[in-house]
């Protein structure tokens, strides 16, 4: 808008000399983001599509007579990428299971289901189908066991039962370490600022090799389950803070007024507290499950096959050795999608409220 | 619970430190029911320390503490039954901001006296009447002035029926031309026989309905009187300089 | 019994003493379950082991190390490792940081669109994706034998990075450069500390060198002190064979892991200095200029200053963050701390133990880090809260 009535008052010539050439420096600095800008546009352009192999028909030879990009490699071993070692015929559900995900956290994007109980149901019911999709067992679907659950839709499987139990113990973490009672504060707070200050791959390894150590044999469990219980626990410590600090710009008085009501500490949490506190510490929220996504391909470390270990498959054996940059591309761009929509959405709800506290 | 002619509140040789300070000195009070009382003094005198500690905001040290004919001790269910029946009213009114006014009135009914969604609505929009605002009752809190923001504070308060309310500077916050409103309101509840206790700087609103007035500094308190006595002849050097100081002349 | 529940005193004594009684019984209880295994395996618990020898080797070390070394030393090693990669990482991710965070701030949209998409390009992406494929296309370059040759005696190769290096201890080489290290910290503190405000400008400029000089000289002398006997203090790579001989080798996993842990938290870094900018006020940099400071004057007495206080604390937890993620090492093979950790765990079995020492070698790295940042950063705090900007 403001450039266009620019551009009418003093002409585009003008407008150009005066944002790009405006002193010397200014004007090397476009020359050069300029060049910059068109070598990585024309580069990627002419590697991703012109000279690009996009059909698996000529099989790996035909993407070496190229410099292009080999999308054939995508093109024959997706199947692999996305479900991992799933059965062949029963891929459509591990593919269904992974949309229904997509749309729970479409749903709970939208600030007409922001109430403790809608994003309660919208996502136990989600990780309900999903599961049961993929384990099948039920509907005249064969059973599938976890073991030969893979790709995608692990990671996704991964991610979502690590927020579906970190979030409630973030809660009642951020709970504890708020309490009045000195000795529940405090050793909350030392449990939260361990767990914080170690690398998230120490917990996982923790919890899937040293956990059966330590546990008798019937508390151990499966290992998948193990590893989401650390994962969890990574989550709900650093969430437990992003929620006490939510719950620290709720001011005093809302809680005074609640007791001077004589509603009871469990209903002043729930209908006071944390609906209040939650507004204010959703952007960071988001952000927190962004990181969260993005750290789920640790777990390849821990020996699971998630994306990253099927990618690795899908280019390391036999013919297609030489295509690793399009496997790596094709599950950076999956991750890109999801990470990158989601904290543009986090910052516009900032810009939002950042509006709405004027 | 009580008989009724029983004192609403006594308070017997009260003190309460906040870690070294002691913030209420040896305080001995009997409200009667239906009786009116305003409370004054000189900032940090802790005349909101006293009435906070009436329904349990803050915790004393020592000393005896009766509302009702329940004794105010460790015990959960007293203190839980108190605040059932003492309402209270903030300087920043407190208000809920992600619920309606309505929801705002209606909530502690159907948590805490467990009626119903309907018969709590209903007898909420009867106060917010009350209060003369019911045309707002689906507004968020955020959308009000002070002053009908404090006396939907009122309504809530109401919707619970204490049998006492307790005021803590209701008008402080607010700009000068909304505190009247919220000043009748209280005038007439006073009518109506609410025991009320006031924490107040509008000695025009203690002369008008007080049936005492207690003047407190420095955790003690200082002198207690009827309205004409209290500010037509004060006893005491300070609360001397505290009239003539928030009198202005 | 419900009375007894009522008493606030009562109950909030037994909460209390139910919760950390809880967690005490867990882990006395994991405490015992982790006896029986350990005995039902034959292992003894303890620190001994520590100095039993290891009998395998690791592919990166800064101090020497043989496989008839005992476990303290490969667990030396890995905490070296940890802490070499973790500084080179740090630095050249600050450096990208700077730079792209510059480009977002700059007045300039093209240079912005072009920081824009440095960001948004390696933030959305996982670091572990990013340290496989860098790892893959370093692992790809040619063999020794057709290795590209940068420069005179520098080297690309599949097998790592050849520079021309000094043949002296591994000792002295990091006694040297904590040395002048420490000749840099001291400069930063003469910049930062209020003791030497009130110092002229040019006698500032004139001690920095000076110390600049004499922690160069001071390393300089430690090097060849540290000297091996018998060998030219340079030596220079060169191809014998199917390898090269002499120089220092980079190893590819411990390039492919900096320039990920670089790129990768360069583009945080970019976003943590674009926010401090943002913060510095209009009016502050329109006060600088109405009293004649110069365009660069403006940017280094007032705008940086100010920025780099908003921006200290999340830098804090970004390098926390960034130190961390060298774990990742294990990945492709870099003997890192917690590599060397679970490898130890695997050959001895002592797992308690090593997962005892894992966690108390990050912990100590990373409050050593936060003490001495938090350090810097309330030193540099604006004092006073009447500031408005």
């Amino acid at each position: 808008m403001a450039i266009t009535a620019q551009i009418e008052r003093e002409g585009l010539l003008a407008v150009i000399r005066r944002r790009y050439f405006s002193s010397l420096s200014n004007a090397i600095l476009s020359i050069v983001s300029f060049a910059l800008l068109a070598y990585i546009f024309w580069t990627v352009f002419d590697w991703a599509i012109l000279s690009a192999v996009f059909s698996d028909a000529g099989g790996p030879e035909a993407c070496q007579q190229t410099d292009g990009a080999c999308w054939a490699v995508i093109d024959s071993r997706w199947r692999l990428i996305l479900f991992g070692l799933y059965p062949h015929e029963e891929h459509w559900r591990s593919g269904l299971a992974c949309i229904v995900v997509v749309l729970m956290t479409v749903l709970s994007c939208i600030p007409r289901f922001w109430s403790g109980k809608a994003i309660s149901i919208i996502w136990i019911g989600g990780f309900a189908t999903f599961y049961f999709l993929m384990k099948g067992g039920i509907f005249g679907m064969p059973l599938v066991d976890e073991q030969q659950w893979g790709g995608l839709s692990l990671t996704v499987f991964i991610f979502v039962s690590t927020a579906l139990v970190g979030m409630p113990l973030s809660i009642v973490f951020a709970l504890l370490r708020r309490s009045e009672l000195p000795w529940i504060s405090r050793l909350t707070g030392l449990i939260i600022d361990s767990v914080r200050s170690l690398p998230l791959l120490t917990i996982l390894f923790t919890f899937a090799v040293v956990l059966p150590f330590v546990l008798p044999d019937w508390a151990s469990g499966d290992k998948l389950y193990r590893v989401i219980l650390g994962s969890a626990l990574f989550f709900a410590a650093y969430q437990a803070e992003i929620i006490r600090g939510g719950m620290q710009a709720v001011p005093k008085g809302q809680e005074e007024a609640a007791k001077a009501l004589g509603i009871r500490y469990g209903a002043r949490i729930r209908r006071i507290l944390l609906p209040q506190a939650f507004k204010s510490a959703l952007p960071a929220t988001i952000n927190q499950f962004v990181i969260t996504f993005k750290e789920t391909s640790l777990v390849i470390i821990i020996g699971f096959f998630e994306i990253l270990a099927s990618g690795n498959a899908a280019y390391g054996r036999g013919e297609w050795t030489f295509a690793y940059v399009e496997v790596y591309t094709f599950i950076a761009l999956i991750y890109f999608a999801f990470v990158f929509s989601l904290s543009r959405y986090g910052a516009y709800l900032e810009r939002r409220m950042d509006i709405g506290d004027r | 619970m009580t008989q009724s002619n029983e004192p609403a509140i006594v308070i017997r040789g009260m003190n309460k430190y906040y870690e070294a300070f002691h913030a209420l000195r040896d305080i001995d009070l009997t409200v009667e029911q239906g009786e009116r009382i305003v409370i004054c003094g000189p900032s940090g005198s802790g005349k909101s320390t006293l009435i906070r500690c009436i329904n349990r905001l803050e915790e004393h040290q020592s000393g005896d503490i009766v509302v009702l004919g329940t004794s105010l001790d460790d015990n959960v269910a007293n203190i839980d039954g108190v605040r059932r029946e003492v309402g209270m009213v903030f300087q920043h009114f407190n208000l809920f901001p992600h619920m309606t006014v309505l929801e705002n009135c209606a909530l502690a009914p159907m948590l805490v006296r467990k009626w119903s969604r309907a018969r709590a609505e209903e007898m909420a929009m009867q106060y917010l009447e009350k209060v003369q605002i019911p045309e707002q009752a689906e507004k968020f809190p955020g959308q009000l002035s002070g002053g009908q923001q404090q006396r939907v504070a009122i309504a809530r308060a109401l919707s619970m029926q204490p049998k006492v309310l307790l005021f803590d500077e209701p008008t402080s916050a607010l700009d000068p031309e909304m505190i009247s409103e919220v000043l009748d309101v209280m005038v007439s509840l006073a009518k109506e026989g609410m025991t009320m206790l006031c924490v107040t700087h509008e000695m025009g609103f203690a002369r008008q309905v007080a049936d005492r007035v207690i003047f407190m500094d420095r955790g003690e308190i200082i002198e207690q009187n009827a309205p004409e006595e209290f500010f037509g002849n004060p006893q005491n050097e300070r609360t001397q300089k505290f009239l003539s100081q928030i009198l202005g002349h | 019994m419900i009375r007894l529940w009522n008493n606030l005193k009562l109950r909030n004594t037994a909460l209390q003493v139910a919760y950390v009684g809880g967690f005490v019984a867990l882990v006395l209880g994991m405490a015992l379950v982790a006896r029986a295994n350990l005995d039902e395996l034959g292992i003894i618990s303890g620190f001994d082991f520590l100095f039993k020898s290891t009998g395998w080797k690791v592919s990166f070390s800064l101090i020497e190390f043989t496989a008839s070394d005992p476990y303290w030393r490969v667990l030396l090693v890995g905490f070296l490792n940890t802490l070499f990669l973790a500084a080179i990482g740090l630095v050249l991710a600050t450096v990208i940081g700077v730079i792209v965070g510059m480009a977002r701030t700059s007045s300039n949209d093209l240079a912005r669109l072009l920081g824009a998409i440095y960001v948004e390009t390696f933030r959305n992406v996982p670091l572990i994706l990013q340290v496989f494929f860098w790892y893959a296309v370093f692992t790809r370059f040619p063999g020794p034998r057709q290795a590209i040759s940068l420069a005179d005696g520098m080297f690309l190769s599949s097998r790592g990075i050849y520079v021309p290096g000094l043949n002296i201890t591994g000792l002295s080489a990091f006694l040297g450069i904590v040395v002048f290290l420490a000749g840099l910290g001291v400069i930063v503190w003469i910049t930062a500390a209020q003791r030497f405000r009130r110092m002229e400008p040019a006698r500032k400029t004139r001690l920095r060198l000076l110390i600049l000089a004499a922690a160069a000289l001071l390393m300089a002398a430690i090097f060849w002190l540290g000297r091996l006997p018998d060998t030219p203090l340079v030596s220079i790579p060169a191809l014998k064979g199917l390898n090269y001989r002499g120089g220092v080798r980079v190893s590819t996993e411990l390039t492919a892991l900096a320039v990920s842990i670089a790129i990768y938290g360069g583009s945080y870094i970019a976003e943590i200095v674009r926010g401090g900018f943002k913060a510095v006020g209009r009016g502050q940099i329109e006060a600088a200029q109405s009293v004649g400071l110069s365009a660069w004057q403006v940017f280094s007495r007032v705008r940086f200053p100010l920025a780099l206080r908003a921006m200290m604390p999340i830098l804090t937890n970004q390098y926390i963050w960034l130190v961390k993620a060298t774990t990742m090492g294990i990945a492709i093979g870099f003997a890192d701390f917690f590599m060397v950790v679970s490898i130890s765990i695997n050959q001895s079995g002592q797992t308690l133990e090593l997962i005892g020492i894992l966690m108390a070698g990050f912990l100590l790295i990373n409050f050593t880090l936060a003490a001495v940042l938090n350090r810097i950063n309330r030193a540099i705090a604006l004092k006073g809260d009447q500031l408005r900007s």
